[in-house]
Order: C-alpha cells, then sequence, then structure tokens
C-alpha cells in the first residue's frame, strides 16, 4: 500500500506569493532557464495500452515520462489517443461503460490503476481543464472554491482567500473581482475557460491536465492563457493535449507525438520541433500531413 | 476526380438547379397552413370547453326573474273581503276564500272565467279564522258561531287530445265546534299520515281560551276511515293571562304548537307521550325593545319560523339541539334584511326555503337559507293576498280590487350562491354555520348542501398523501437511476416502470378497495416498522458503506450495490412486517369492554386516542394506490431530467474530487431542477385528477380532517359519484360543472404557477 505518498504536498509559501504576484512571475520565468527540475518521471507510463468497447485499441504499449513541474505538449492528428491517455491520468475513463486497459501508469510512483486506491483522493490531487468550457451553474464565486467545498472546507476567510489567488493566477480577478457573486455563465467563453483554469487550481493539485483549452477561444484569450500555462508550471506539473502546433512551441517544455494509439516520439520541444528524429513527426510538424 | 466545366456539359448544368422546385414550395406551404390550424384548433377547443363550463355554471350566480303573465284583463272577483289564497299545482286554477265561507276557483287560462263554489255547511255563518295547509290540501275555517270545519280542494288534471285541463272539487272532511256561539278568532292545522292536530283560539282578552283538537283516523283493508277526534285539551292554563295571542300555528307533523303573543313573547309547545307541554319561550325581537311580532310563519319542514316585526326586521329561528342542551329548541340563525315595514301577508314555498313577504305595494321574495332577497319590486297596486306556487315558477297576488295577478317566477338555483358554495352557511338542524356536501336526502323537504369546500379539501388531502408518498420514492429512485445505477441495470429500470405507468387506473381502484384496503386494516402497526426500517435500514447501510476503505469496498463494483443491499433491506422489512402485531400487544392496547382485559388492536387504539375515527378504506390506502400511478410518471420525467444535464458537468465535477453523491446533489439536481420541478407537477396535476381510485378505495365521505385513517371526497370523485343522480340542469347538475369549474382552475393556477416557477429555475441553472 502506497497511500502515503498521496498526501498532498505542503503549498510553498513562496510559490503562493510568487502566483500572487504575476509581473515578478514573469521575470522569474526567464530566469528559470537552468533550474534543476523536479523528478522527470513524475508520471510514468509504462507498456500502457487502452480499449474501448468491444475491442478497440486507441493506445498501444505507451512508455513515456513526464517531469515534475515542467509543461508537456501531447500533439499529433484527431484521434490519435492523447485526450485518452490524458484522461487515463485522473481516471476520467472509469466514466465510460466497459473500457479496459492494460500496463501501468504511476503518479509519483503511486499506481493509479490500484484497486485499493481510492479514486476521488487521486482526482484530488490532479486538476483537468476541460476542451470546452464548462462552468458550474452557479456563481463565479461558488465555481472557484467547489474543490474545497467538496472536500469539506467552510471557513470562509480560507475561501475567500483561495477564491481571490486562485482568480489572480488565472488572471481573471480584475475582471470578476466585482461580481464575483454573479452567474458564471454570464463570462466571456475567454473569461470562462480561464475560470475553469482557476476552478482547477483552487485546491493546488499537484498536475493539472489541459485538454485542448484554446481550442474555441480567440487569438487574445489564447494568449492569455498560454502565457498563464507559461506561469503555472512553477507550482504544477502541467500536461497539455493541443492541435496548434505553435502553441506546443510557445507553452511546452516537452512535446510528445502521437499517431494511431501510437507515441512515435517524445523530447525537448525545441528538439522535437527542430529537429524530429522520426519521419512521421516531420510531416506532421512541417505540415505536410495532418 | 475530373470535373469538366463548360458550355457543353448540360448535364451538370441544369439551369433549374439554383430554383426551389414548386414542389417543395407546396408542402412546405401545406405543412405551415396544417399545423397552424392544429395549433390555433388546439387553442381554440380549450377555450370552447372552458366557455361551455361556464355557460353551465353561470346561470347558478343569477338572481330571481319575475315578469306578470298578461292575458289581458286580470281576472275580477265580486266584491268582498277575501281572507284565503291557494293554488293549485299548475297555478292555472287558484282559489279564494271570501269571508263568508264562499270559495272561488280562477281559471287563469280564461276559459271559464271565475266560478264560484257557495257550500252549504256555513249555513249563514261567518269565516273568523283561517288557513290553508297546501300539502295537505286542507282549508280550515273556524266561524263565528265557534265551529270549525276542514275543508278539502283537490285538483284533477284531465287530459282531452293532450291538453290539459284541470277540475276542481271540494269536500267536508270534518266539523266540529270547540265552544258554541264564541268566536274563533285563530286556527291552525297540521298532519301526518293518522294525526291532524288543530289549534284553536277563541274569545277576547282575559276570556281568550286556547284549545288544541286531536283527531285520529283508521286505516282499514276497505281504505282510510273518516277524521274522529280523539283527544282534547285547553293549553290556555299554560300562558301568562295577560298576552293576548296573536298567531297560532302547528307544524305539519302535529308535534308542535307555535303560540304568538302580542308582547313579542313566542311559546313553543311539544306533543309528547303525555300530549302538548310547554318547551320553550323566547322572544324573537328581545334586543329591540318595542317591537311586536307582526308576521309569523313556517318554512317547508317547519323546523324554521319565519318573523316580521312591526317595523319590518326579518329574521328567522330554526329548532336544533344546541351543546348544552339535548333538546330541541329555537334559537336565532338567519336576519334577513329588514321589509321597511309591517309585513301584510306572508308565504312559504313548498318546494325549497323560499318565502314571500308583501307590505302595501311592495313584494319580496326571500330565501332563507342564503339569507338572500331572490327579487323585490313595488307593484303598481296594494296587494292583499299572496302564494307562492307549488312547483316554485309562479306568484300569485290578490289586490285590493279584488283582481288576481299571476307572475311567471323564473328561479331554478335560489339555493346556489358563491356563499352556498364556498362560505359556511347555517342549515337546517345545525347548531352551527359549516361547510357541508349532501347532495340528496330522504325526504321531499330536504334541503341539498352544496359546499364546494369539502371536496376541495378532499382533493387537497388525497394529493398530499399520494404526493408525500410519492415524491420521494420518485426523485430518489431517479437521482439514483440516473446517478449511480450501473448503465447495465438502467437499460431496465426505465421500462419497466413506463408499463407501471400505463396500468389502468380502474384496476389499481379496484385492488386497492378489494384487496390492499383489508390487508393493510388490521396491519397498521406492521406497516408502520416497515416504513421505519426500511429508510432507515438503507440510510445506514448507505453510511457504513461508503465508509468502509477502499479495500473493502472494491469487492462490489460500482453501480451494482444495490444487489447486496436489497436481501438486506428486503429481510429488515420482512422483520418489521412479523414485528407489528408484537408492537401492537404493547403500544396500541386497548381494554376490552367484555372480559375487561387489555388487547392491541391500533383500529380502537387509533379513535380512542385521536378522537377521530378509523376506517378501512382510507387515506393511507389512496395514498399508496395514487401514489403507484404517479410515482411512474414523476420518476420517468425526473429521470429524464437527470439524464438530460451535460455530461461535461458531470465529469467536471467529478474531476475536481468530489464524490458521486457530492456531484449528484451539488451539481447534477440543481441543474436539472426545472425538469424535476415539471415531473412534479405533472405527477400533481395527476393526482388532483385521479378519479377511479379515489372513487372506489375511500368511503367518498365528504369531511374536512386530516386524519390519515379516515376516506375523502375529492371534487373529481364527487362528479362521478353524483352525475347520475344529477337532473339535467338542476341545482346539482349545474354545481358538478362548477365543481369541474374549479377543478379546471385549481390545475390552471398549479400549472401557471409551476411554469413561472419552471422558467425562473430554467434560467437560473441554464448550462451553457
Amino acid at each position: 500500500m502506497n497511500l502515503a505518498k498521496l498526501e498532498p504536498i505542503a503549498m510553498q509559501k513562496e510559490n503562493v506569493e510568487s502566483l500572487s504576484n504575476t509581473a515578478s512571475l514573469s521575470s522569474a520565468l526567464l530566469e528559470r532557464k537552468n533550474q534543476a527540475p523536479g523528478r522527470p518521471d513524475y508520471i510514468k507510463v509504462s507498456n500502457f495500452s487502452f480499449n474501448y468497447v468491444p475491442a478497440v485499441r486507441v493506445l498501444h504499449n505507451i512508455t513515456m515520462d513526464i517531469p515534475e513541474k515542467q509543461v508537456t505538449a501531447f500533439i499529433g492528428p484527431s484521434g490519435c489517443g492523447k485526450t485518452t491517455l490524458l484522461r487515463n491520468f485522473n481516471r476520467m475513463n472509469d466514466l465510460i461503460d466497459g473500457v479496459s486497459q492494460e500496463g501501468k501508469i504511476y503518479v509519483n510512483d503511486q499506481d493509479i490503476y490500484d484497486r485499493d486506491l481510492e479514486v476521488i483522493s487521486l482526482r484530488k490531487r490532479i486538476g483537468m481543464v476541460f476542451q470546452k468550457s464548462n462552468p458550474f451553474p452557479k456563481s463565479i464565486y461558488e465555481n472557484v472554491v467547489y474543490s474545497l467545498r467538496v472536500s469539506g472546507q467552510k471557513n470562509k476567510e480560507v475561501l475567500d482567500e483561495v477564491a481571490e489567488k486562485s482568480l489572480r493566477s488565472a488572471a481573471l480577478w480584475d475582471e470578476t473581482k466585482d461580481r464575483l457573486q454573479d452567474s458564471a455563465l454570464g463570462l466571456s467563453g475567454g473569461q470562462m475557460q480561464r475560470l475553469c483554469i482557476a476552478r482547477a487550481i483552487a485546491n493546488r493539485p499537484e498536475i493539472l491536465l489541459m485538454d485542448e483549452p484554446c481550442s474555441a477561444l480567440d487569438p487574445i484569450a489564447t494568449a492569455k492563457i498560454e502565457e498563464l500555462i507559461s506561469e503555472l508550471k512553477q507550482s504544477f506539473t502541467v500536461v497539455i493535449v493541443t492541435h496548434n502546433m505553435q502553441q506546443a512551441t510557445r507553452v511546452s517544455d516537452r512535446a510528445a507525438y502521437f499517431y494511431l494509439g501510437k507515441l512515435i516520439e517524445m523530447d525537448d520541444t525545441t528538439q522535437l520541433f527542430s529537429n524530429p528524429s522520426q519521419k512521421e513527426t516531420e510531416d506532421y510538424i512541417s505540415g505536410r500531413f495532418g | 476526380m475530373n470535373m469538366k466545366t463548360g458550355p457543353e456539359d448540360t448535364a451538370l448544368d441544369d439551369p433549374k438547379r439554383f430554383t426551389a422546385s414548386r414542389q417543395v414550395l407546396a408542402v412546405d406551404w401545406f405543412m405551415t397552413v396544417f399545423i397552424r390550424l392544429g395549433g390555433v384548433g388546439v387553442i381554440v377547443t380549450v377555450v370552447g370547453i372552458f366557455f361551455f363550463i361556464l355557460s353551465q355554471v353561470v346561470p347558478l350566480f343569477q338572481g330571481a326573474n319575475v315578469d306578470e303573465v298578461s292575458r289581458g284583463e286580470a281576472p275580477s272577483l265580486p266584491q268582498g273581503n277575501y281572507i284565503g289564497l291557494a293554488t293549485d299545482e299548475w297555478s292555472e286554477l287558484p282559489l279564494v276564500v271570501r269571508e263568508d265561507g264562499r270559495v272561488y276557483f280562477i281559471d287563469l287560462r280564461g276559459q271559464r272565467g271565475v266560478v264560484e263554489k257557495a257550500p252549504e255547511w256555513l249555513q249563514g255563518g261567518k269565516v273568523s279564522a283561517i288557513e290553508i295547509d297546501h300539502g295537505a290540501q286542507v282549508i280550515a275555517m273556524g266561524t263565528d258561531g265557534g265551529k270549525i270545519h276542514l275543508i278539502r280542494f283537490e285538483y284533477e288534471p284531465e287530459f282531452v287530445d293532450e291538453v290539459r285541463t284541470v277540475k276542481e272539487s271540494l269536500s267536508e272532511e270534518y266539523q266540529g265546534m270547540v265552544e258554541a256561539g264564541k268566536p274563533v278568532k285563530l286556527i291552525a292545522m297540521g298532519q301526518s299520515e293518522r294525526v291532524r292536530v288543530i289549534g284553536t283560539v277563541s274569545g277576547e282578552g282575559g276570556s281568550q281560551s286556547l284549545e288544541v283538537k286531536i283527531l285520529k283516523r283508521k286505516r282499514s283493508l276497505m281504505g282510510v276511515g273518516k277524521w274522529k277526534e280523539v283527544e282534547q285539551g285547553d293549553l290556555s292554563g299554560e300562558l301568562p293571562a295577560a298576552d293576548k295571542i296573536q298567531k297560532i300555528l302547528v307544524s305539519n307533523r302535529g308535534d308542535a304548537l307555535i303560540v304568538v303573543a302580542d308582547s313579542g313573547r313566542v311559546s313553543y309547545f311539544f306533543r309528547g307521550d303525555e300530549g302538548f307541554k310547554i318547551r320553550q319561550h323566547f322572544a324573537p325581537f328581545e334586543d329591540m325593545p318595542g317591537r311586536k311580532i307582526i308576521t309569523t310563519g313556517f318554512l317547508l319542514g317547519d323546523v324554521s319560523l319565519v318573523f316580521v316585526a312591526d317595523d319590518g326586521s326579518n329574521r328567522v329561528f330554526s329548532l336544533f339541539r344546541s351543546e348544552a342542551d339535548p333538546v330541541r329548541k329555537f334559537y336565532h340563525t338567519k336576519t334577513l334584511k329588514s321589509l321597511g315595514a309591517a309585513a301584510d301577508y306572508y308565504a312559504s314555498s313548498s318546494r325549497n326555503k323560499a318565502f314571500l313577504l308583501g307590505a302595501g305595494k311592495h313584494a319580496s321574495l326571500r330565501f332563507s337559507t342564503s339569507e338572500e332577497i331572490r327579487w323585490s319590486e313595488d307593484l303598481p297596486w296594494k296587494v292583499q293576498l299572496g302564494a307562492i306556487s307549488g312547483k316554485y315558477d309562479a306568484l300569485l297576488f290578490l289586490d285590493d280590487a279584488g283582481r288576481l295577478h299571476k307572475y311567471q317566477l323564473d328561479d331554478p338555483h335560489p339555493e346556489a350562491g358563491l356563499k352556498a358554495f364556498f362560505g359556511k352557511v347555517w342549515y337546517e338542524g345545525a347548531p352551527e354555520p359549516k361547510y357541508e356536501w349532501q347532495s340528496t336526502g330522504g325526504s321531499d323537504d330536504f334541503e341539498p348542501k352544496f359546499s364546494l369546500v369539502p371536496l376541495i379539501f378532499g382533493s387537497v388531502k388525497g394529493t398530499c398523501y399520494a404526493m408525500l408518498f410519492a415524491v420521494p420514492i420518485a426523485l430518489f429512485g431517479a437521482l439514483y437511476t440516473s446517478e449511480f445505477l450501473h448503465p447495465r441495470h438502467k437499460i431496465f429500470i426505465k421500462p419497466v416502470m413506463e408499463i407501471m405507468a400505463s396500468l389502468p387506473s380502474v384496476v389499481l381502484g379496484f385492488m386497492a378497495a378489494l384487496w390492499l384496503a383489508p390487508l393493510i386494516e388490521d396491519k397498521v402497526p406492521s406497516l408502520l416498522l416497515v416504513m421505519i426500517f426500511v429508510p432507515a435500514g438503507a440510510f445506514a447501510l448507505g453510511w457504513l458503506w461508503g465508509s468502509r476503505p477502499m479495500y473493502i469496498r472494491k469487492w462490489i463494483p460500482q453501480g451494482l450495490e444495490f444487489l447486496y443491499f436489497m436481501p438486506v433491506l428486503i429481510a429488515l422489512g420482512w422483520l418489521g412486517w412479523i414485528l407489528g402485531p408484537h408492537l401492537e400487544q404493547v403500544i396500541f392496547t386497548v381494554t376490552d369492554p367484555q372480559t375487561g382485559k387489555s388487547v392491541g388492536d391500533f383500529s380502537q387504539w387509533w379513535p380512542k386516542v385521536t378522537g377521530t375515527s378509523f376506517q378501512q378504506r382510507n387515506s393511507m390506502v389512496v395514498g399508496f394506490m395514487m401514489g403507484f400511478t404517479v410515482i411512474p410518471i414523476v420518476f420517468t420525467i425526473a429521470e429524464d431530467a437527470l439524464s438530460n444535464v451535460p455530461a461535461a458537468l458531470r465529469s467536471g465535477s467529478l474531476a475536481m474530487g468530489a464524490s458521486r453523491w457530492q456531484t449528484a446533489w451539488r451539481i447534477v439536481l440543481p441543474t436539472a431542477s426545472a425538469g424535476i420541478f415539471s415531473a412534479l407537477m405533472v405527477g400533481l396535476g395527476r393526482a388532483v385528477g385521479e378519479t377511479m381510485i379515489v372513487v372506489m378505495a375511500t368511503g367518498n365521505t365528504p369531511i374536512m380532517e386530516w386524519n390519515i385513517f379516515s376516506g375523502m371526497r375529492t371534487l373529481s370523485a364527487n362528479i362521478a359519484v353524483e352525475l347520475p343522480e344529477a337532473p339535467h340542469h338542476s341545482t346539482l347538475y349545474r354545481t358538478l360543472f362548477l365543481g369541474a369549474f374549479v377543478l379546471f382552475l385549481l390545475t390552471f393556477l398549479v400549472n401557471t404557477i409551476a411554469e413561472l416557477l419552471r422558467q425562473h429555475l430554467r434560467e437560473r441553472y441554464k448550462t451553457v
């Protein structure tokens, strides 16, 4: 039993402060280039295969390591399985009837398909932002503090503080601080998506999964979110699925190229885009295919 | 593909390809018109139904319509002082009595004019007192010679070529003597099948004597015998000597004698086994010093007395047993608007509680129960005598010039009115005003009671108990099915529920009445235990299971927990069922009056402790069975609403680390609230309108109490039960339409409010 490892990591004080101050964060980001990263195999996928019913294999023997506190981008054409893999990290695929998987996925050395593992505690450590923004039909404030509410947090001061910090981190505070009690559904598309990010990070998860977070947004909103992602990796391990290769180059440290359910290549982003080792990768990123 | 473009490629270059074909446009036009017609048709039909019901209801609230029947000159009578007016059933041949004892029949159809009957029996005497009993068709006369005569008048309809003519006849039934030479001042008569009571007052002032004669007749194989005097008594001694008797009345059963004195005091004598005994003295206008009683008369049924004072004040007193006094006495029940002056004549209807009062030219038709004036008018001449026809369809007035006027009376629903339907009404015989529904009774003088309040109450009660039972089961069932149940089982549940919804309610009602009601009649304690054990067990089991660590919970797959819970819950239910009788022996005990031992019997215990009744067919049975019709409807609609909550919201919540219950309770339920609300409203509508189950499974007693172990009568059941008894266009018939109208308004109101709330919820919880 490996439950001890799943205890949430103590939130580092300077992290919170740096998050609340985006200006100093941006400069810190530039200096962080040569900073020693966390564990290189924070999420470890080994020989993982995944089937939908009936016997449709959508992931074939994936083996990869995702490093801690870096942005890892999954790229590839539609239907190549990158979203499926992402949704396996927090076991969202459990919701689908009749799926099965082989192989292992470890998060921080914990086998997430261990039958003794409480899936709720796993999901509490892994935030997720969906392709289409899905704010709850509640107020902006209640959306942000939802994860704390379901954990039983009732202290108003804590909730207020978390709401403000999360909204600041998601660069949404200035726009919403005067209407926190308004319905979240009154926000614009870009604001909603940033609200979903604020909601996902409110509980300080260790990993943030983003499933094409900018696919429905205009370039300005996209830029804001990309900026945000770069800042978030200070505290979170970010895995992002994207169709947009420019976006992948802009935000990610590492990139993985999937094709037809197989991992073709995974490397540092600069390396993968400038000098791919596989022919398929090159075809895809150069736009000759896909 | 190699596409050729050029003028030579005519096949692909059809010039019509940009125009819409005529057929498409025609179909489009036709469907538009057809659908619009359908929509308008539906609205027209609903509005039409509404107006039809309204048209049936409106006459209930209209007043009386009175018009003089103009048939040329009103028939004129010979000179003289007329003292009595009576009429036949059809008001075609009324009779008047002159002071000299002559009786005139007046043919209002104008064929025979005035027919004089000069009876030989008076022998030159003068009639000094008269009373006409319409029911018995007897004129009672007292003469100044001290004699009394009872004269029977009869009408015989004859049909010649399908035209009705009425033949009259007069005959003397009885002749008697009070005291020779002493004029009879007042006379009153009442008769039942065997007994006839005649009260007389003769003499003046101090020498006034009040006498009672009791006549009887024998029935034999040969027919009915003659009336013979069997008893005579003098009641003068019972009254204060100073009082001058002004009016006496005998009730139609001959069991009550009312004596009105000019001092304003009324004495009520009751005839028991030992003859007439004084039972009550009262003064109707006690609180108005100096008022004298001018007119007194019985209403139909002879349990209510109408008094008019010399200033026109009009009060009604009724006989009933009060809580304090077990003996039936007269108490003040109604106060009608003042007539304005002392009444000259009084006539009561033999159909209902209406009576006619007049003072000079003013005439006023009043209805006692509703305290309403149905019609009043100043006539062009002074009226001497008035009468209401037997069918309550005509008024007759004899003016001071000796002319008889017939007025057509059109007042089909005098007993109806807003107050009668929705207010507390003080009916005769009741100790207080109350809401009461009783449409038919045993006797002719029965007064129908049409309060809709007990029926509305019954509808609300039945609906409440049904919803109380159905809503928790249906909603939690829907929530469990949509959010927790494994999809493999989910696909069976809904079709099964829909089959349940299609069960005809008459079958359910039949089952409720013949199977369920007797089954649970003596099993109430068992049911009580089952209702405690099963939900409590479910909660306990859920909590126990949910708080186990994952290494235990992993053994039962998510969504299949119910397979393991069900046997436990069934066992608990069974345990409750068999423990019930033991509980009954311990808690619900009563003392057996015969053996003096303590026995457990809930059906005895409940009335003893709560003071309310315990009936086999009660609201609990209705609640259960009606619940069965409501559950599937609420369940399916609510389940649809819950399942339609976007999966993105559900996965959003789960991804935040919320449990399935938290997701269901905090996200899914509020988001689906508009749909769930609709489900509740549709269920409510079904419960309110449900008829067959209520008709069959309750006693249909229109009582107003929340007691779960008594029955009720709902608006819808009332329509079903009473319709066969309601003659076309009668008050009952229209009242049933009013019930339907109230039901219509009730559902309309509930639906409108529900729709507004639903819009609000939908706006609030709309999803992106």
